[in-house]
C-alpha cells in the first residue's frame, strides 16, 4: 500500500476511536441520566418534595412580605429566586442521599469511563429536576400573582439560573454526604459560592420582567454565561477527587 | 520538634519591629485627614487585615491545588493555618470597617461590594471549616477541603463583581447624598506610605503567623503519634 | 472670614476601631500560645508514658 494511502487509514483509524470513545462517553451520560429519571419516575420523590416545598414557601413570602396582588416585578424575581435556591437545595440533598442508600454509586465507579461522565450524567439529571419544578412553579406563581412568567427572555435566565446552580451544588452536595452533618452542610457551602449567579439571574430576571432594554440585561446574562462555564469547568476537573470510592 | 529554627526567628523579630514602625506611621506620621478626623487612621490596618484575608484565600486555593495534583499532607496542613489565619484577619476586616463606617455614614454596616465581599469571603472560609470538621478519615478531610478551597476562591472575585454591577446601576443612598461614596479620600504622599507600609508589615505577620501555625501543626502530629503508640503498647 | 470647621471629632471610633483590630489579634496570639503549651505539656506527659510502657514492655 502507499504511504499516502497508510497514512490514511491509520487518520481514520485513530479519528474512529476518538469518535467511538465519544460516543462511550456520551452513552454513559445517557445511561446515567436515564437511570436517574427512571429512579424518579417510579416514586416522584424528589420532584414531588421541590414542588411542595417551592409551594410553601411562596406562601411564606406571601405573608412574610405582605405581597399584593399585583406584584412590584423586582419582588417576583427575588421570590421567584430565592424560592428555587431553597428547593434546588432539597433536590440535590435527596438525589445524593438515594444515590448513597442504594448504593448505586459503586456500580457506576466500576465503569471503564472517565469520572467526569459521572459528573455530567448527575448534573444533568439535577438541572432536569430544577427545571421540572420551575416549569411548573412559574405558570402558578404567574397565576397567584397575576404576572406572566413564561417569557422567552425569563426563561433563558432560568435555564442559566438553574444550570450553574445545578453544577455547582452536584459538586458541592457529593461532598456534604460525606460528612456528618450531611443535609445542613449543603446549603452553608453552597449559598455562598453560588451567590453571583443568584444576584445575576435576580437582576436578568427582573430586567426581562420590566421590559428593560436589552443593553440593561446583558451584563448580567453575560456573569451568568461566565459563571456556568467556569464552574462546570471547574466541578468537571474537581469531581474525580471528591467522588467516594 | 525542633527548637524554633533561625530563619523564624529573624522573620518574627522583623515582624515585631515592622509592626511598631507602622504603629508609628500610622498614629504619628501620617496627618490627620481633614474631613474624617482621626478615624480615618483605622483605615491602614483595614485595609492591610483586608489584604491578609484575600492573600490566605489565595495561598488556600493553591495548596488545594498542589495538594490535589502532587499530594503531600503538608500542603493540607498550609490550607488550614491559611484558613485559621484568614478567618481571623477578615473579621478584623470586617468589624474595623463597620467601626469607619459608623461616624462617616451614621450606620454600621454599609451594603457596598468590599464589605459584602469581605463577608461572604468569612461565610466560606466558615464553611470550609465547617466542612472539614464533620469528616474523619484525614485524607477525605484534605481532598474535600481542598476542593471547597479552590472552588470558594473561584466565587469571591465573582461576588465583588455581581455586587459592584449591582450598585452602579442602583446606587444605594445610604446616609450621605453621594451614591458613589465608598469611604473616599484624598492621600497624601504621607497617608500612601503609612499605607503601603502597613501592607508591607502585614504580609510579614501574615508569614510569620502561617510559619508559628505550622509549627503548632507539627507538634500537633507528634502528640497523635504518640498516642497511638502509648495505646498500641 | 470664612469659618473654618475643621475635621470631625472622631478619636473615639478610631479607639474603638484600633483597640478592636489590636484586641482579635491579641485573642488569636493568645490563642497559639495557649494551644502551644497545652500540646507541649502532653508531649512530656506522652514521652515519659512511653517510656514507661515500653520498659515495662521489656
Amino acid at each position: 500500500m502507499s504511504e499516502a494511502a497508510e497514512r490514511t487509514d491509520r487518520t481514520t483509524a485513530a479519528s474512529g476511536q476518538l469518535a467511538s470513545g465519544w460516543r462511550q462517553y456520551l452513552r454513559a451520560i445517557a445511561a446515567l441520566v436515564r437511570k436517574d429519571i427512571a429512579a424518579e419516575v417510579r416514586s416522584w420523590e424528589l420532584v414531588g418534595a421541590m414542588l411542595v416545598f417551592s409551594l410553601l414557601v411562596i406562601l411564606l413570602f406571601n405573608f412574610a412580605l405582605e405581597l399584593q396582588v399585583q406584584l412590584r416585578s423586582e419582588i417576583t424575581s427575588g421570590v421567584l429566586w430565592v424560592t428555587l435556591t431553597f428547593a434546588g437545595t432539597l433536590g440535590l440533598n435527596r438525589a445524593m442521599a438515594s444515590e448513597r442508600e442504594r448504593n448505586s454509586l459503586d456500580g457506576l465507579l466500576l465503569t471503564p469511563v472517565d469520572r467526569s461522565a459521572l459528573y455530567f450524567g448527575k448534573t444533568l439529571a439535577n438541572w432536569l429536576f430544577m427545571l421540572l419544578v420551575a416549569a411548573i412553579v412559574l405558570p402558578l406563581f404567574g397565576l397567584l400573582y397575576s404576572t406572566n412568567l413564561v417569557s422567552p427572555g425569563l426563561l433563558l435566565v432560568v435555564l442559566m439560573g438553574t444550570a450553574g446552580y445545578a453544577a455547582v451544588g452536584t459538586l458541592l452536595a457529593t461532598m456534604a454526604i460525606q460528612t456528618r452533618t450531611r443535609d445542613i452542610l449543603l446549603p452553608i457551602l453552597l449559598f455562598p459560592v453560588v451567590l453571583p449567579a443568584l444576584i445575576a439571574a435576580v437582576k436578568a430576571s427582573d430586567g426581562y420582567l420590566q421590559g428593560l432594554p436589552p443593553d440593561a440585561i446583558r451584563p448580567w446574562l453575560n456573569l451568568l454565561v461566565a459563571f456556568d462555564v467556569i464552574f462546570v469547568a471547574v466541578a468537571m476537573m474537581l469531581y474525580d477527587s471528591v467522588v467516594q470510592e | 520538634m525542633k527548637p524554633m529554627p533561625a530563619g523564624l526567628r529573624v522573620l518574627t523579630g522583623l515582624t515585631v519591629v515592622l509592626f511598631g514602625l507602622a504603629l508609628y506611621m500610622v498614629f504619628v506620621y501620617a496627618p490627620r485627614e481633614v474631613v474624617m478626623g482621626e478615624v480615618q487612621r483605622v483605615f491602614y490596618f483595614h485595609v492591610a487585615a483586608g489584604w491578609v484575608g484575600a492573600l490566605a484565600f489565595l495561598v488556600v486555593a493553591i495548596a488545594g491545588i498542589i495538594y490535589l495534583t502532587r499530594g503531600g499532607r503538608r500542603w493540607d496542613h498550609v490550607a488550614v493555618a491559611s484558613v485559621e489565619i484568614g478567618v481571623v484577619f477578615t473579621l478584623i476586616n470586617i468589624a474595623s470597617g463597620s467601626i469607619w463606617a459608623r461616624p462617616i455614614w451614621n450606620t454600621w454596616w454599609t451594603w457596598d461590594p468590599r464589605l459584602v465581599t469581605a463577608t461572604v469571603m468569612e461565610l466560606v472560609y466558615i464553611a470550609y471549616l465547617m466542612l472539614r470538621q464533620g469528616i474523619e478519615d484525614p485524607d477525605r478531610r484534605a481532598k474535600l477541603g481542598a476542593v471547597y478551597g479552590i472552588v470558594g476562591f473561584i466565587s469571591v472575585p465573582m461576588t465583588f463583581l455581581s455586587i459592584r454591577l449591582l450598585r452602579t446601576i442602583h446606587p444605594v443612598v445610604i446616609g450621605s447624598g453621594d451614591p458613589t461614596a465608598e469611604g473616599a479620600f484624598d492621600m497624601t504622599p504621607r497617608m500612601l506610605q503609612a499605607f503601603l507600609f502597613s501592607l508591607l508589615t502585614f504580609t510579614f505577620v501574615y508569614a510569620s503567623l502561617l510559619w508559628h501555625r505550622l509549627r503548632l501543626q507539627s507538634l500537633a502530629d507528634r502528640v497523635e503519634e504518640l498516642k497511638l503508640r502509648v495505646l498500641s503498647a | 472670614m470664612l469659618l473654618q470647621e475643621g475635621p470631625a471629632d472622631t478619636l473615639g471610633y478610631m479607639l474603638l476601631g484600633y483597640g478592636v483590630i489590636l484586641g482579635i489579634m491579641a485573642v488569636y496570639l493568645v490563642n497559639l500560645l495557649l494551644r502551644f503549651r497545652n500540646l507541649r505539656q502532653d508531649r512530656a506527659l506522652l514521652e515519659d508514658l512511653v517510656d514507661e510502657t515500653e520498659q515495662s514492655a521489656q
